[in-house]
């Protein structure tokens, strides 16, 4: 029975694979935090959508892409959120989305690993690691922090450089929840 | 030097109360009256927190002033001034305190509805005195625009009085809110006669 051996074997492939190969489920989040004179700041970036292919046994074909929606990033107060949304920072008229994007994985220990990805974001991309816990499960969860610079991305570069107003580091974090790809 | 007031003028805790006041509201319509043409910049989040944090100085200084005139007393009243007189400084000396009070309330809450931080001179955070509300903050902004030019017009009122008393009533109304000798009162037998 040649072909169904052939076709055994190519489920027997194809479905180690398929199981690692997730998208985000409902519930997950994106969040950010920074200063603003002194007083910390949070927010997130609602409709971001996550696809990840990961396997811990298998960190060499991992991958990670992140698409993030700009104008909808809120603070929830309406004049930072006109500011943050404006020309001096993200600009979202002309930089609608940033993306996020890794294939290179390390194992720190347990349940722990980094992803040393690259940010797209405000027309510029740099490097930005993503460290993050993984839950896994019938829907794997992946709980992770990344340090953004600010101005490293040209946000706020001009009028608001002044990092005693707003520093350069903002801090996000998010939880995703997988679930497997169709 | 007398700390506490005398009978016959203001001492001189009173004193640096009043004058420091009055320089720090020039200081503060002079921001006031700038900052909010200033292009969105970190400039003008300073320019602004500067105000902030000299408003909420003004409000615990005014606090202090009340205190102190409560313990220390105040002067008797300058004599030989009409009746009228007396009752328009008084009145004008309340609207002054109140309008010392209601302004930088006024701008505290500005700041609480914005929801923007509050620190003062950058080293203690003060808290919210309202919740965030977009309605509120615009009353509050036009309540602490009108007040401020009541303010001035109170402030020329009082100020142009006590120039008055000075140079023309030739009375120690201005004289005793400064250190003794700093303002030679004038007798008006000293005066040629014309």
């Amino acid at each position: 029975m040649p072909r169904f051996t052939a076709l055994t074997l190519l489920l027997a492939l194809a479905l180690p694979a398929a199981a690692a190969d997730y998208v985000q489920a409902p519930g997950s989040s994106l969040a950010f935090a920074g200063k603003y004179q002194g007083d910390v700041f949070t927010g997130r970036f609602p409709g971001f959508s996550t696809r990840l292919r990961f396997d811990p046994a298998q960190l060499a074909n991992a991958s990670l892409d992140v698409t993030i929606p700009i104008a909808s990033a809120t603070t929830g107060n309406g004049d930072y959120d006109d500011n943050m949304r404006g020309d001096a920072f993200f600009d979202a008229a002309k930089f609608p989305q940033a993306h996020y994007t890794a294939t290179r994985f390390r194992s720190l220990g347990g349940n722990q690993y980094a992803a040393d990805g690259t940010l797209s974001l405000h027309g510029v991309s740099k490097p930005v690691t993503l460290t993050f816990t993984w839950t896994p499960g019938s829907q794997p969860v992946l709980t992770g922090k990344a340090t953004v610079k600010r101005l490293d991305f040209g946000i706020g570069g001009g009028d608001f450089a002044d990092t005693s107003v707003i520093p350069d580091a903002v801090a996000v974090s998010t939880k995703v929840i997988f679930q497997p790809a169709k | 030097m007398t700390l506490k007031n005398p009978l016959d003028r203001w001492g001189a805790v009173s004193q640096a109360f009043h004058w420091v006041i009055v320089v720090l509201l020039v200081v503060m319509a002079y921001l006031g009256l700038t900052m909010t043409d200033l292009p969105t910049s970190a400039h003008k989040a300073n320019v602004y927190a500067l105000h902030k944090s000299i408003g909420l100085t003004i409000l615990a200084l005014v606090l202090l002033r009340l205190a102190w005139r409560l313990y220390a007393g105040r002067p008797l009243e300058v004599g030989g001034m009409p009746r009228w007189q007396h009752r328009i400084a008084s009145l004008t000396h309340a609207a002054l305190y109140l309008l010392l009070f209601a302004i930088p309330l006024s701008g505290w809450v500005i700041n609480s509805t914005s929801g923007f931080p509050l620190r003062w001179f950058g080293l203690v955070h003060v808290p919210s005195i309202a919740p965030r509300d977009v309605a509120l903050n615009h009353l509050a902004k036009e309540t602490h625009e009108v007040l401020f030019w009541i303010l001035v017009a109170t402030a020329a009122v009082h100020a142009a009085a006590a120039i008055y008393h000075h140079l023309v009533q030739r009375d120690a109304t201005l004289a005793r809110m400064l250190p003794r000798g700093w303002l030679r009162l004038r007798s008006a037998e000293d005066v040629p006669h014309a």
